[in-house]
């Protein structure tokens, strides 16, 4: 899952250039995703994962890095 | 693309990785098309006359994108619209002419937001001199735009908040917000967050002056339900720049001959444009340009007459010298 994410990230977002990003590399705070970024980025989560994203669980605590993407993730499998 | 664009790789027929990768998603994914403009329409149906003033606030540069986007939301979509101004003293005489052109004849109310000389000249200069934002950022647009759009998304959101606007309207192209990024929902998290980063970025004295600009403690502690959805509505209409022009004639708009290719309503565009191509190799719209190549919406070589041409000499030696006065 992680690698799917950072794959994803590194490929849209740092044009490849993915040397420094790690799992806990925050997007927002290093500037990597803006506010339609993050859209695109729930556009692949949705597409990837087979999950719908409501509007209000658009928050840092959610997409903000790819450990975050990925508990979110586990947290909606555990829910359904 | 050119070849000193970050992380760009051709392949044997010169096609590039961003173009190839673009085309897969756009043959998996078109199919969603549809269901970004239902989200879009009911939003837009749910927000129309419910708020006590105005349904939605721009941002308003009176350029081409933004005026009509202004122009849509009014005859289209039916909205109360407030239209918001931010002037970084380098708007052009015609596009100024063109803010009160638009705004008259559409009926719309207008705000204008001006900073101090002072603060802009050290913002500029500042971002002219120095990358002071992340490195993924430079590759969607120049140290001087972020800076400058940096303030006008924040002004635009935190009046929205304080008139209890639903909506926040941006003119940007498709090729800056497509349609999978034409809506999205604000929240307090979301917003501390990008204010944060961006804050950061500048100097402790800056920040101070600044602060008016941004969203405050008090804003962030109201209930999530009430901050507005950003739009993006050219990505939901049928773009066609020469189209758009005609229909602006038609509501008074002048198309500008006293900007760069560019920018249809800022002075300061080719000069922050020159900085970028001068520090980094490659044009700061490239990235924009190159994604309505590949959606259809502009020729590859409208595309190439826009990105490699030097930038006018006459406007980077005017914007260099205001702000070096």
């Amino acid at each position: 899952m992680k690698d799917k994410i950072k794959v994803f990230v590194v490929e849209t977002f740092l044009f490849g250039e993915g040397d420094e990003l790690s799992e806990d590399t925050s997007f927002l705070n290093e500037g990597i995703i803006d506010s339609t970024g993050v859209l695109e980025l729930v556009d692949f989560i949705e597409e990837e994962f087979g999950v719908t994203v409501e509007d209000d669980e658009l928050v840092p605590d959610n997409f903000d890095s790819i450990e975050k993407i990925e508990n979110y993730l586990k947290n909606i499998k555990l829910r359904a | 693309m050119p070849e000193t664009f970050p992380g760009v790789k051709f392949d044997s027929h010169g096609v590039c990785n961003h173009c190839r990768r673009r085309r897969k998603i756009a043959e998996e994914g078109g199919g969603k098309r549809d269901h970004y403009i239902e989200k879009f329409e009911n939003i837009i149906k749910k927000s129309r006359g419910n708020a006590p003033d105005y349904d939605v606030i721009m941002a308003f540069s009176g350029g081409k994108d933004s005026s009509y986007t202004a122009k849509l939301l009014k005859e289209v979509y039916g909205l109360r619209i407030l239209a918001l101004t931010f002037d970084n003293h380098f708007i052009s005489p015609v596009a100024m002419e063109n803010i009160q052109t638009v705004t008259d004849n559409l009926g719309i109310d207008h705000l204008m937001v001006r900073l101090p000389w002072r603060n802009a000249r050290s913002l500029f200069n500042l971002a002219s001199e120095n990358d002071i934002f992340s490195k993924p950022t430079l590759l969607r647009a120049s140290t001087i735009c972020t800076a400058c759009i940096g303030l006008v998304k924040s002004i635009v959101l935190k009046t929205a908040l304080e008139k209890r606007i639903p909506l926040v309207a941006f003119g940007w192209s498709p090729g800056q917000a497509p349609v999978q990024s034409a809506t999205l929902k604000n929240n307090p998290a979301m917003v501390e967050s990008s204010q944060r980063s961006f804050m950061n970025a500048l100097p402790e004295k800056m920040r101070k002056e600044f602060a008016p600009f941004f969203i405050d403690n008090s804003l962030l502690r109201l209930n999530p339900e009430i901050y507005p959805y950003n739009i993006h509505p050219l990505a939901f209409c049928h773009y066609d720049e020469s189209e758009i022009k005609d229909a602006l004639t038609r509501i008074g708009w002048v198309k500008p001959s006293d900007t760069d290719s560019n920018s249809t309503n800022c002075l300061l565009n080719a000069f922050a444009n020159q900085c970028h191509i001068e520090r980094h190799g490659y044009h700061p719209y490239v990235w924009e340009i190159a994604n309505m190549v590949r959606q259809g919406i502009m020729s590859r070589q409208e595309g190439i007459d826009k990105i490699y041409v030097q930038q006018n000499p006459v406007l980077v030696d005017y914007a260099k010298s205001k702000l070096m006065d």
